[in-house]
């Protein structure tokens, strides 16, 4: 009975695993496939390994995109998490004049379509000549991100004790040291949890990264889509560069599985 | 707060200044008769009252959204009823079924583009070989595009459905379930009178957060078909998309964008209103 259960259990299971899994397979393996596997009427499950199509990418400059992705994602996760956790410190300790309506206007900020925002973010990065910078990017990608991590430092802010934090300022501690030593401290789990969001959320951003960067400054997601030309498209080296991009995600939501629903959700609903 | 307000004062409130402003102006950076002279509220008034195709990415929108979120809702509902119990792997199970909700839209788009092009994609060789889509590929039909799209929103999105609903699941009291169970109440009236009036405030939150998320969709529509086959796929992004950094018809563009920053101003005062309603406990399972 145990076992009839169980296989009744795994079968639906396998199949939901195939459709979430079989379309990524299907482009890592052509991601090493020779042009001639590549573009057939008889799709191939088996063939000759290749790593070509790496080669290829790295040759027309794709470290360049890889590190632009890299230094944006990081600059943007690092100024987005210093703003947004004082932030959320600030609106779970103290009373903010307006504070309501300043919690709810950061929330606008990240519900609202980011193509309305776009089109003035571009006119004022033009006119300060920041245009096809990284640091564009960076502060458009912090400005839509800042809401995750105010909304979820705030949760976790809220959970910590205020007993540990009055007696460290019976001891004539500051706000600052008691926020520096203590609650963040003890938010460092969360913290991290929050980082890994932003800097997936950044890393997969295309509209703001296809507005503000072009040639040299690229990010990895406005890269792709343009192996596609008007002679064809690079399957091979659109494989190739799509693995390279998804696999740093693939571990990090391994990694942060637990808390993956309270991060979709700007920390509304806890794992 | 100092440095948050310094924030968004560069990067919300001086943008969207300059949007005012220029939404007040005949400007464009391609056609030069037009060069920023000021006519009041002209580009409101073709937008709202004249602009068909407007109006058409708005109810290609509503409809988008309209048909996926409750089929990513019951799918997502159904995989988690399924998967609630524990199992060997199940770590691993959850993170291969996240992957289309994690990897980049860019990354989703390319693969199914990829898996439909036209004679040699391999999804596309399997429908020819049961006589579909023969004559003309997927995504050159406006009807069959447009399906497709849905498809692929609802391949990508309902593991983020089922990811909440499993949150909720797993965080229920047994009692409540293990008492019906011994009243010798059906699976579909357990499932019905108390599994989902439990989930109801997560319900609430994955259908409002889907419906945010899919009536701002651009990545995969504008790495997929740009919209096209003529305006068949154009939705409220795409349309400002190309309106602006495609067209550069900035005055006209920057009044798209206001109307669409006020729409959405108010689904957020919504959506603040359920989040917020009872602090804590409601929301949290």
């Amino acid at each position: 009975m145990r076992h009839r259960n169980s296989f009744l259990f795994a079968i639906p299971l396998v199949v939901l695993l195939a459709i979430a899994l079989i379309p990524y397979i299907w482009i890592v393996l052509a991601s090493f496939k020779e042009r001639v596997d590549l573009i057939t009427p008889f799709p191939k499950w088996i063939f000759e390994p290749t790593i070509v199509n790496y080669a290829e990418i790295f040759e027309k400059g794709f470290d360049t995109y890889l590190l632009n992705s890299i230094i944006i994602g990081f600059s943007s996760t690092a100024l987005t998490v210093v703003v947004g956790t004082l932030a959320a410190y600030g609106f779970s300790r103290f009373k903010v004049p307006a504070g309501n309506h300043l919690f709810f206007f950061i929330l606008a900020t990240r519900l609202g379509p980011p193509v309305a925002y776009a089109l003035p973010m571009y006119l004022i990065f033009k006119a300060l000549g920041l245009v096809n910078t990284h640091f564009a990017v960076v502060l458009a990608h912090a400005t839509f991100n800042l809401v995750l991590v105010v909304w979820m430092m705030r949760s976790f802010f809220n959970d910590v004790p205020r007993e540990v934090e009055e007696a460290a300022y019976l001891d004539g501690c500051g706000h600052f040291r008691v926020f520096w030593r203590i609650a963040l401290p003890m938010t460092y789990p969360g913290l991290i949890t929050v980082s890994i969001f932003v800097l997936i959320f950044s890393w997969n951003e295309l509209l703001f990264s296809l507005i503000l960067t072009g040639g040299e400054t690229r990010t990895l997601p406005v890269m792709i889509p343009s192996l596609v030309l008007h002679i064809g498209t690079l399957w091979g080296q659109v494989a190739a560069a799509s693995i390279i991009q998804s696999i740093p995600v693939l571990v990090f939501i391994f990694f942060i599985q637990k808390n993956l629903v309270q991060g979709l959700t700007f920390g509304a609903v806890k794992g | 707060m100092g440095p948050v307000l310094l924030f968004l004062i560069i990067v919300v409130v001086a943008p969207l200044t300059l949007a005012i402003v220029d939404s007040l102006r005949d400007l464009s950076l391609t056609l030069l008769t037009k060069r920023g002279q000021y006519i009041g509220l002209d580009n409101f008034r073709d937008l709202i009252g004249a602009d068909n195709k407007f109006y058409i990415a708005v109810a290609h929108t509503t409809i988008f959204v309209a048909v996926v979120v409750p089929i990513e809702f019951v799918l997502g509902l159904s995989m988690a009823l399924w998967i609630n119990r524990e199992f060997a792997g199940r770590r691993l199970v959850l993170t291969i079924l996240m992957i289309p909700t994690m990897i980049a839209p860019v990354v989703v788009g390319m693969i199914w583009r990829f898996l439909l092009m036209p004679s040699f994609g391999v999804l596309t060789i399997y429908l020819n070989r049961i006589g579909l889509f023969e004559e003309a590929s997927v995504f050159s039909g406006s009807v069959s595009a447009f399906a497709a799209l849905m498809m692929i929103d609802v391949w990508e999105w309902t593991p983020f459905i089922m990811l909440i609903m499993l949150a909720g699941l797993s965080a229920m009291p047994a009692a409540p379930v293990e008492a019906a169970t011994i009243d010798g109440a059906s699976r579909w009236q357990i499932l019905r009178h108390i599994q989902l009036p439990l989930l109801r405030p997560l319900i609430i939150i994955a259908l409002m957060l889907r419906a945010i998320d899919a009536s701002k969709i651009f990545d995969t529509i504008h790495v997929l078909t740009g919209g096209g086959p003529g305006n068949a796929t154009e939705v409220i992004a795409t349309y400002a998309y190309r309106t602006n950094f495609l067209k550069w018809n900035l005055g006209y563009g920057a009044a798209i964008c206001l109307v669409l920053a006020f729409a959405s101003l108010i689904i957020a005062a919504l959506f603040y209103k359920v989040v917020s309603g009872k602090p804590g406990d409601t929301v949290v399972p």
